[in-house]
């Protein structure tokens, strides 16, 4: 037998993932020479691997203008591709300066590899065009998440969030394997740019692809936490470590959002219904998020609530289902990723000292650390939209492509439900600023590495909002690019 | 009928009561033996398809390994072998009926589809050859990228093992 | 082709007839003269000491767990050993990135003690 052709475009082509892999090996190698005390090292070894994959990638994995498929149908290379692996690399390795010094039982070197074994799956999320593929990255990136969630073993909150995460994500991700088998079973292939063509044909009934389509979107439901698949996020945000739970509502959901447009554009561009389901989806989702997110104590709960409606923002662009509309939800994305893990990233700081993530305990954070209660205030209102933030432009490109796509009931029931939102971010933002506690002379301390990260957080609330051209040409590059 | 469809329908049969007493018995160890028939039933179906390495495969990974493991799991637990509450809540119904529908729905619209009548077609005398999996495997312009994703997958379940059950007396906080 | 099974299914069932059958030999024509000893559990074994169903360590779930693993890759090897002749130097390289990566895996379980019985 020849050599197979195994080209460097090939080679190019997965030269993220190769990165991954290295740095997976490098860390775990480090674990077991360097000492119980360096666990600070490698941190630093994964933040900066993760940054050098970034780099790499950047500048050497760039697609062509023409989008190719790649290791016999398996991935392919494309904008779409490009930006969300930039996207998950970059969230990832903010998380990982947020884990740094936080929690003691969560340092170790297994737990980085969780992570990056977890970012490679995400990486292949977005690139994946053939079924088999896709379910694979879908599972090499649940799995560690699944571990992480629970990765305080004896916290029992903790433990049951680890177990909860992974009943509901067997469980949907069953149903979506389901669908999947029967879509090779219809056509023979699971080559995802060819099932369009079998479609065509006529062969198949609309009404059974109307429930394979019903089956898949369950399972991208559930991993993007829309309403009503939803159920395990407050409990799961809660409960697993802050870190772990900034990168599942940011990164985690990105993948997700990646898989979906992908499949609705590709795979059923024409079957109306799926696109109706994706924006009830996008109703419930906000409705549902905002009002139970008005209500609670905790602020990681209130963050969970506050992520599902902000799934549900997204899923407008979605189901306007044209350039404009994925080109929004795209640049909502990103500019999501910035905000919610700049949110989560402070409350693991605050949580650090203060030892609670009540939001009673954040009274007086204003004096406690000025700097911290600056950047949680442009957190929240950037994810409640308030300009010149990243959110605001994020919601206006999504509402626009709803009024663009003839939607304009959608986009009045997102700006609604933005303006009710608010209400609860100012709730917050009032116990920060305007509450008093007794020990207000204790400082908040603000290590280097979680200084880096809350800066680098605002700087990007602060580009996306105002100079937002050059990201929403990225954003528009990946969503012509499916 | 011919032999063949009487045996599926037998070992069908087996699977599906296997499987629905792993879930409503109340001895959880009765529940992982009872596992172990409904997965070989699988491994059965595997072999009516004529797919007998997936049999073998059914059998050696699942019946083999992650039987086990499960047993395991049951012995590592607080000897609560009897499950004595009740196993259904109010809102039981809920789920059954939509369940059913789902079901009714998938069989009515799958009887409308041409294929769900035609006579599959015979596999190629190359389908059975295992050189053709092993060829497929590790070709790049077929499986090659899945194949090596699953040894990272394998990692990432290895690690993710050790670092939940390993005793970190000497590391708590 | 089914046909091969069909020795499987004959095995099968005389292995399930002569269990069967073998029990109710003895129950039939066994004298039946108990004693507190012979009533034990394993009358030719320890005598018990403490229940059954205690709680074992975690550290099985841990072997069981390396024991899947591997397994999976053993299953991965046999099509791949098959077709061996033909894939030539590339597959091998291949194979080696996957066993590598297990590899790596492994020494990690090793040195991190997780094999280690105290």
């Amino acid at each position: 037998m020849e050599t197979p052709a195994f080209t460097p475009a090939m080679f190019l082509a997965v030269l993220p993932e190769l990165g991954l892999l290295v740095l997976a090996g490098l860390v775990l190698f480090a674990d077991i020479l360097l000492r119980r005390r360096r666990e600070r090292d490698l941190g630093l070894l994964t933040f900066g691997g993760l940054l050098l994959v970034a780099g790499l990638t950047l500048v050497f994995s760039r697609p062509n203008l023409v989008p190719e498929l790649v290791f016999g149908g398996m991935l392919r290379m494309d904008w779409a591709t490009y930006v969300f692996r930039l996207v998950f690399l970059i969230g990832a390795a903010i998380s990982v300066l947020f884990t740094m010094d936080s929690d003691r039982r969560i340092r170790g070197g297994a737990f980085y590899l969780l992570v990056i074994v977890s970012t490679l799956g995400m990486n292949l999320m977005a690139a994946s065009a053939d079924l088999i593929m896709l379910y694979l990255a879908i599972e090499t990136t649940s799995i560690p998440l699944y571990v992480l969630s629970g990765a305080l073993v004896r916290d029992q909150k903790s433990t049951e969030a680890g177990i909860k995460y992974m009943l509901f994500g067997a469980f949907t991700s069953a149903l979506m394997l389901y669908g999947f088998s029967l879509l090779y079973g219809f056509t023979g292939t699971t080559q995802m740019y060819a099932l369009k063509d079998m479609f065509d044909t006529g062969a198949i009934p609309t009404a059974a692809l109307v429930l394979v389509a019903l089956l898949i979107l369950i399972g991208f439901s559930f991993k993007i936490s829309a309403v009503p698949f939803h159920f395990w996020a407050p409990d799961v945000y809660e409960g697993a470590p802050t870190p772990v739970a900034g990168y599942l509502s940011t990164a985690s959901k990105a993948a997700g959002f990646a898989v979906l447009l992908r499949f609705l554009a590709v795979v059923f561009p024409d079957l109306y219904p799926s696109w109706l389901l994706v924006a009830i989806l996008a109703v419930s989702s906000m409705i549902a998020g905002n009002v139970l997110a008005m209500t609670q104590k905790n602020i990681k709960r209130l963050l969970a609530y506050s992520s599902i409606a902000q799934a549900g923002y997204m899923l407008i662009g979605v189901a306007a289902g044209t350039e404009l509309g994925y080109t929004s939800s795209i640049f909502y994305l990103i500019s999501y990723l910035v905000t919610n893990l700049a949110a989560f990233g402070i409350v693991v700081i605050v949580g650090r000292t203060v030892g609670s993530d009540e939001i009673a305990s954040y009274a007086g954070l204003s004096r406690r650390s000025p700097g911290l209660a600056l950047a949680l205030m442009v957190a929240l209102l950037s994810l409640g939209g308030v300009p010149p933030f990243a959110g605001f432009i994020g919601k206006l490109f999504v509402f626009a492509a709803a009024v663009q796509a003839d939607m304009i009931w959608l986009a009045l029931v997102g700006i609604v439900n933005a303006v009710f939102a608010l209400y609860y971010y100012l709730v917050v933002l009032k116990v920060v600023w305007l509450n008093r506690s007794e020990n207000e002379e204790e400082k908040i301390p603000v290590t280097r590495p979680w200084a880096l990260a809350v800066v680098v957080c605002v700087a990007g609330m602060l580009l996306l909002g105002t100079l937002f051209a050059p990201w929403y040409q990225w954003a528009m590059q990946a969503a012509t690019a499916f | 009928m011919t032999i063949q469809q009487v045996f599926f329908l037998a070992v069908a049969a087996i699977t599906l009561f296997a499987a629905v007493m792993v879930v409503s018995t109340r001895r959880i160890m009765h529940a992982a033996l009872w596992l172990i028939l409904a997965l070989f039933g699988v491994a059965v179906s595997f072999a009516l398809l004529e797919t007998g390495f997936f049999a073998v495969v059914q059998v050696v990974v699942y019946i083999g390994a992650i039987a086990i493991l499960i047993i395991f799991a049951v012995m590592l637990t607080r000897q609560v072998f009897l499950d004595v509450g009740p196993q259904l809540n109010r809102g039981w119904w809920i789920p059954a009926v939509l369940v059913a529908g789902l079901y009714a729905a998938l069989v009515g619209v799958l009887s409308t589809w041409s294929g769900f009548q035609t006579q599959a077609a015979a596999l190629p005398e190359a389908a059975s050859d295992l050189s053709q999996f092993g060829l497929a495997l590790v070709d790049v312009n077929a499986y090659a990228v899945p194949f090596e994703v699953a040894s990272v997958l394998l990692l990432g379940a290895l690690v993710g093992a050790i670092f939940v059950a390993s005793d970190r007396k000497g590391v708590e906080r | 082709m089914l046909i091969e099974y069909v020795p499987l299914i004959i095995i099968t069932t005389l292995a399930v007839i002569l269990a069967i059958l073998v029990v109710i030999l003895g129950a039939l024509f066994g004298p039946r003269r108990p004693t507190a000893r012979k009533s034990a559990p394993y009358e030719s074994g320890m005598t018990p000491f403490g229940a059954a169903q205690r709680r074992i360590t975690v550290r099985y779930y841990l072997v069981a767990m390396l024991f899947i693993l591997f397994d999976v890759e053993t299953i991965f090897f046999l099509p791949w050993a098959v077709a061996f002749r033909q894939l030539g130097l590339f597959g091998l390289i291949e194979m080696f990135i996957f066993i590598g990566v297990l590899i790596v895996g492994y020494i990690y379980a090793w040195k991190k003690g997780a094999l280690e019985w105290e």
